[in-house]
């Protein structure tokens, strides 16, 4: 490849971020100074529309063949000025950036001196790295425009609807028998005072009226060998052991569970009640079939001799769906609480948050745990969020807000019950805080405690005390008699979370989801067409979830839409005159990238385009030296080291 | 008034903040022809004034000026600056016909080049409402640097009609015959991005705002802390010093009834923290004491930013603050009860920031004729379907994006940006 004659130097002051402790004047004029550098020039913001036309005028004028911008991380802005370039006719892969701010300017704010020094080098770097960049073309592939999503709660319901409204095709995958999610657990929400079931009723009568989009429960995605545009996935469908056009007779219904023998503690109320392996969580649950767990069904028949639609000879499905684009909308689980955490699983009336809900649902016009009727209720907070010990830094958001509701709804509700919080501080943001509110004026008695110091539930006798030194009373040692102490617990991210490994989503430091960028690409992740939404991003209350996933929809449908995508051209390629195939770049790439291929007689390597995502780790462990990186060349890497060097 | 053809539009956004521009955007890449029309003179709204951003403290004005020459080169937008919308009425589904005014600006814009020799020999100096009163600026006048479009525009308010800018500008730019402009505007469905206000502080008389220089408000140090801060250090406003012992009031105007407004503002816990962070870097020797009731740190990451502050030494103190009153010297005392330890407790401070509480912007409601738009108690843009459909009001067709329909930081503001403008698509769609 022959060198770049003519390239312009831009040096970013980015306001003061770089030119506070970088000589930016100095960089231009020692860069200036090369031979091929015809335009060097000094900019308040790179970035900012201004430049960016000066910019474009400057290439076409001036026929330049590259451009260096020296200013921030290539993660901000790596775009932008290809973009610049594309506007002005030249390749956007001739374009290369510096980051003199990151690595210069704020590493080095307190060496001014050594910080230009080192941002000279840099840039010459960059300018000699240029000299030898190469034109490269983005290729296309087709995609279809069906969108996977995974999760059919509030959030995945919310985002199918709103996909088959914009024109894709969407196969909505829910690992449950029903959909719904966490939704169609709670009873009452804030701030609409909606239930879950009339939630989730209203989006799945709205799901059924789409032609284009396919519901499938009990199911599950077991691998994924596509990628963005393409994916290849492959779903199992656990089997339901009932007919499909089985219209349910709820008498019969009831029938057939009373004569299941299999009693097994009842998930949907967090353990709280017993269900049978034949089962429906409520009536109004949908699909409105209901399903025999097979992990717990014995096949004793009992069931079949009641009911012709009953078939236990139903094997697992399993369906191959190819799609444009995934979109997880998995979720959370609340946090489980250790034994003896605030006496949980030891003292009887230690409850969760979760269970309260369900314990509300579960009862009628008395609040009554145990055979027990309630009259004092003490809540302890932040229990698995929040946590000065454990893994859980983050906190989980929607708790605060979700208990104090509860707790309204409580007295609402019931005669004669009083609240007790145990907080570290309420968090109910904006316009959330007229709950705070509106729990205090019910009577409700708020104490807090300090992060090093949390409460301690005993049993004292017959009852329950929890005990606490409370600092908005200055520190006094109170206690307080409860007939039931809810732990409030967060949301953590789903236990079995199998989804990130099929689709090598990244998570985070806290587990859930990550997205590129919070603000510039929140639904996005580093996997091309895998996108996220709802709580298994992150701790979110409903409104915000879905707000979330109609975002995430919409992206997922313009980027499927169109019918093609580009692909980016920094990928690795083989020179299959010097591969030899030890497979050793197969066992490096974590993308399952690289193929075998025959080619002149030979077994050789072979690069699937639309998987390599230009990671390079291939490149070193390649004894032949058989393979480059497009967009990071030897030519490249060896001209920068020697412009370091120099 | 001039009149001018009517235009036409697939949807109309109000608001050039970042929600605004977000939805815009969005709309525009599912191939829609999107109108944007800002009221003030550039595009960015609050976020393009603000330095770094919690929690992970990105450059804010390195997000936002992309964002904002996205918008304005996107082939499907087309924007007004310094032009509103008014009369908006829905006339049939999805049609509704509104009047844009575009104001003058005494400037043309096509040909103004923003070199800004006018502005360089305008005599008149007024307080520079971008640098939150911080500074001075001319007259005619480029808002701030990075604006976007970057023209002048006359404050004619304050021009003495000296007409040296007319005789300076070398591209005969200066227009003082310009009038507002009307034109009858025609879309198929609306996204309200109006954004939001800051609490005027002068409200609460007790905390000297106004009255002692050195009680600034956080907006006045975020553009302390900015990369274009108009001194390039952080110095207290009553003698130029450079402060040593800063104290942050939070809760100013926000979870307070005695001023009306008892919501959370959701957002001033975290820019305290985030100000404090930077003032850390920004003032090595400095201390920093935060007063709240509590410290709302509920969003991705942002507990583990405050408990990150903690770690850099910034000193959290339980307390509303009662009151403030200056010393001589120009330093001030807080009045407060330390709850922690339920005593009454002085301290001094050199310099006390207000974190200012966001208030609705009142005029979003007043751009509709008919149907009237609803709002909820506080005149923030009702949402109708707040589970199932946020973006969706009491008109079908307009959706709200952002802060127009309560407190929001910007990460959230994006997300509902992103749930308008599929909500808007949707409905043209369909």
């Amino acid at each position: 490849m022959e060198e770049k004659r003519n390239i312009g130097v831009y040096i970013c002051q980015c306001g003061s971020n770089i030119s506070d402790y970088v000589d930016v004047e100095k960089v231009r004029e020692e860069v200036a100074k090369i031979n091929h550098v015809s335009i060097s020039k000094t900019t308040m913001f790179a970035c900012a529309d201004a430049t960016q036309n000066e910019i474009v005028q400057d290439i076409q004028e001036n026929n330049l063949d590259a451009i260096v911008v020296a200013s921030c991380s290539p993660k901000l802005h790596l775009d932008t000025f290809k973009n610049v370039a594309e506007r002005a006719g030249l390749n956007p892969y001739n374009y290369v950036q510096v980051n003199i701010r990151e690595q210069c300017s704020w590493a080095h704010s307190d060496k001014p001196v050594q910080a230009t020094e080192k941002a000279i080098q840099l840039v010459k770097a960059g300018i000699a790295r240029a000299g030898y960049s190469e034109a490269l073309i983005k290729t296309k592939i087709s995609a279809e425009n069906v969108v996977v999503v995974v999760g059919a709660g509030v959030s995945g319901m919310r985002s199918a609807i709103e996909l088959a409204d914009l024109g894709s095709y969407v196969y909505l995958i829910e690992r449950e028998y029903f959909v719904g999610g966490r939704v169609a657990q709670w009873g009452e929400l804030f701030t609409t005072n909606e239930t879950g079931k009339e939630t989730i009723r209203r989006l799945y009568n709205k799901l059924m009226e789409y032609k284009n989009i396919t519901l499938f429960t009990g199911a599950e995605i077991i691998s994924n060998t596509g990628t963005v545009g393409n994916f290849d996935i492959q779903v199992k469908i656990r089997p339901r052991y009932i007919k499909p056009g089985c219209k349910v007779d709820p008498e019969k219904l009831q029938k057939v569970i009373d004569a299941c023998p299999v009693e097994i503690p009842d998930v949907f109320n967090f353990n709280l009640t017993t269900c049978k392996a034949i089962y429906k969580n409520f009536e109004s649950e949908f699909p409105e079939i209901p399903a025999i767990d097979p992990e717990h069904c014995t096949r004793c028949g009992e069931c079949e001799k009641l009911c012709d639609d009953i078939d236990l000879g139903q094997k697992d499905e399993f369906v191959n769906i190819k799609a444009g684009a995934i979109l997880i909308n998995t979720g959370y689980d609340p946090y489980e609480p250790k034994t003896g955490e605030f006496g949980y699983k030891e003292i009887e009336n230690v409850i969760t948050l979760p269970q309260l809900k369900r314990l509300i649902e579960l009862s009628g016009k008395e609040l009554i745990y145990k055979n027990k009727k309630i009259h004092n209720i003490g809540y302890i907070y932040c229990v698995g969020s929040r946590q000065k010990d454990g893994e859980n830094k983050y906190c989980s958001r929607y708790c605060c807000t979700s208990t104090i509701y509860t707790s309204i709804v409580i007295k609402n509700k019931y005669k004669d019950i009083h609240n007790f919080h145990f907080d570290k501080s309420i968090r109910t943001y904006g316009k959330l805080e007229l709950l705070y509110r509106e729990a205090s004026e019910n009577g409700d008695i708020f104490l807090q405690f300090w992060d090093e110091d949390p409460p301690v539930v005993s049993r004292n006798g017959n009852g329950t005390v929890v005990s606490i030194k409370d600092m908005l009373s200055s520190g006094k040692e109170l206690e307080v008699d409860c007939d039931l102490v809810v732990l409030v617990t967060g949301m953590v991210p789903r236990q079995d979370n199998k989804i990130a490994d099929i689709l090598k989503a990244p998570l985070g430091r806290d587990k859930f989801f990550n997205e590129i960028h919070p603000k510039l690409r929140p639904v996005e992740t580093v996997i091309d067409g895998v996108l996220i939404s709802g709580a298994c991003q992150g701790p979110k209350n409903i409104s915000e979830s879905v707000k979330s996933s109609l975002s995430a929809a919409s992206k997922a449908n313009s980027l499927v839409k169109k019918g093609e995508i580009e692909l980016k051209p920094t990928i690795a390629f083989i020179d299959k005159n010097a591969c030899v195939w030890c497979d050793e770049c197969l066992k490096a790439c974590p993308f399952d990238a690289i193929i075998k291929v025959q080619s002149d007689g030979k077994d050789v390597a072979e690069i699937v385009e639309a998987k390599c995502k230009g990671g390079g780790m291939c490149l070193p462990v390649c004894p032949e030296n058989a393979i480059n990186l497009k967009g990071y060349t030897d030519n490249e890497m060896e001209a920068m080291i020697t412009a370091l060097a120099d | 008034m001039e009149q001018q053809n009517e235009l036409s539009f697939d949807t109309l956004v109000i608001g050039g903040g970042i929600a605004g521009s977000e939805a815009a955007i969005n709309l525009a890449n599912l191939d829609y022809k999107v109108i944007l029309v800002e009221k003030d003179l550039s595009l960015g709204g609050k976020m393009i004034h603000l330095s770094k951003v919690f929690p992970t403290l990105d450059c804010s004005a390195c997000i936002t000026t992309p964002k904002v020459s996205e918008t304005i080169r996107h082939p499907n937008i087309t924007i007004y600056t310094y032009s509103e919308v008014k009369n908006i009425v829905k006339v049939s589904d999805k049609k509704f016909t509104a009047t844009l005014v575009k104001k003058p600006r005494y400037v043309n814009e096509d040909l103004c080049t923003g070199c800004q020799e006018c502005e360089d020999k305008c005599p008149v100096v007024v307080k520079d409402q971008y640098q939150y009163d911080l500074v001075g600026r001319k007259a005619v006048y480029v808002p701030f640097s990075i604006a976007n479009p970057r023209v002048v525009n006359i404050d004619i308010e304050n021009c003495i009609l000296c007409g040296i800018c007319e005789k300076v500008c070398p591209v005969d730019a200066i227009d003082f015959t310009q009038e507002a402009v009307e034109i009858p505007l025609t879309v198929k469905s609306v996204i309200i991005a109006t954004g939001f206000e800051l609490f005027d502080p002068t409200q609460i008389l007790r905390y000297g705002f106004g009255k002692f220089k050195n009680v600034v408000t956080a907006m006045q140090m975020e553009r302390q802390l900015v990369p274009t801060r108009p001194y390039n250090s952080v110095l207290r406003p009553k003698d130029g010093k450079m402060p040593d012992n800063i104290a942050y009031i939070l809760c100013t105007g926000s979870r307070d009834e005695t001023v009306g407004n008892p919501i959370c503002s959701q957002i001033c816990c975290m820019y305290s923290v985030k100000q404090a962070q930077l003032l850390l870097g920004a003032l090595p020797m400095a201390d920093v004491s935060i007063y709240c009731m509590d410290i709302r740190a509920f969003g991705k990451g942002f507990c583990e930013f405050y408990q990150q502050s903690i770690g850099m030494g910034v000193e959290f103190h339980k307390g509303k603050v009662a009151k403030v009153t200056e010393k001589e010297n120009g330093n001030l005392i807080l009045r407060y009860e330390n709850i922690e330890n339920g005593k009454i407790t002085e301290v001094e401070h050199d310099l006390v920031v207000l974190s200012i509480g966001v208030l609705p912007n009142p005029e979003a409601k007043l751009l509709f004729n008919s149907p009237v738009i609803e709002s909820d108690e506080f005149n923030y843009i009702k949402q109708t379907d707040e589970l199932v459909c946020p973006p969706q009001t009491n008109i079908e067709g307009v959706y709200v994006a952002g802060t127009s329909s309560g407190p929001m930081d910007i990460p959230d503001s994006i997300l509902s940006a992103g749930a308008a403008s599929a909500c808007s698509a949707n409905y043209i769609r369909n």
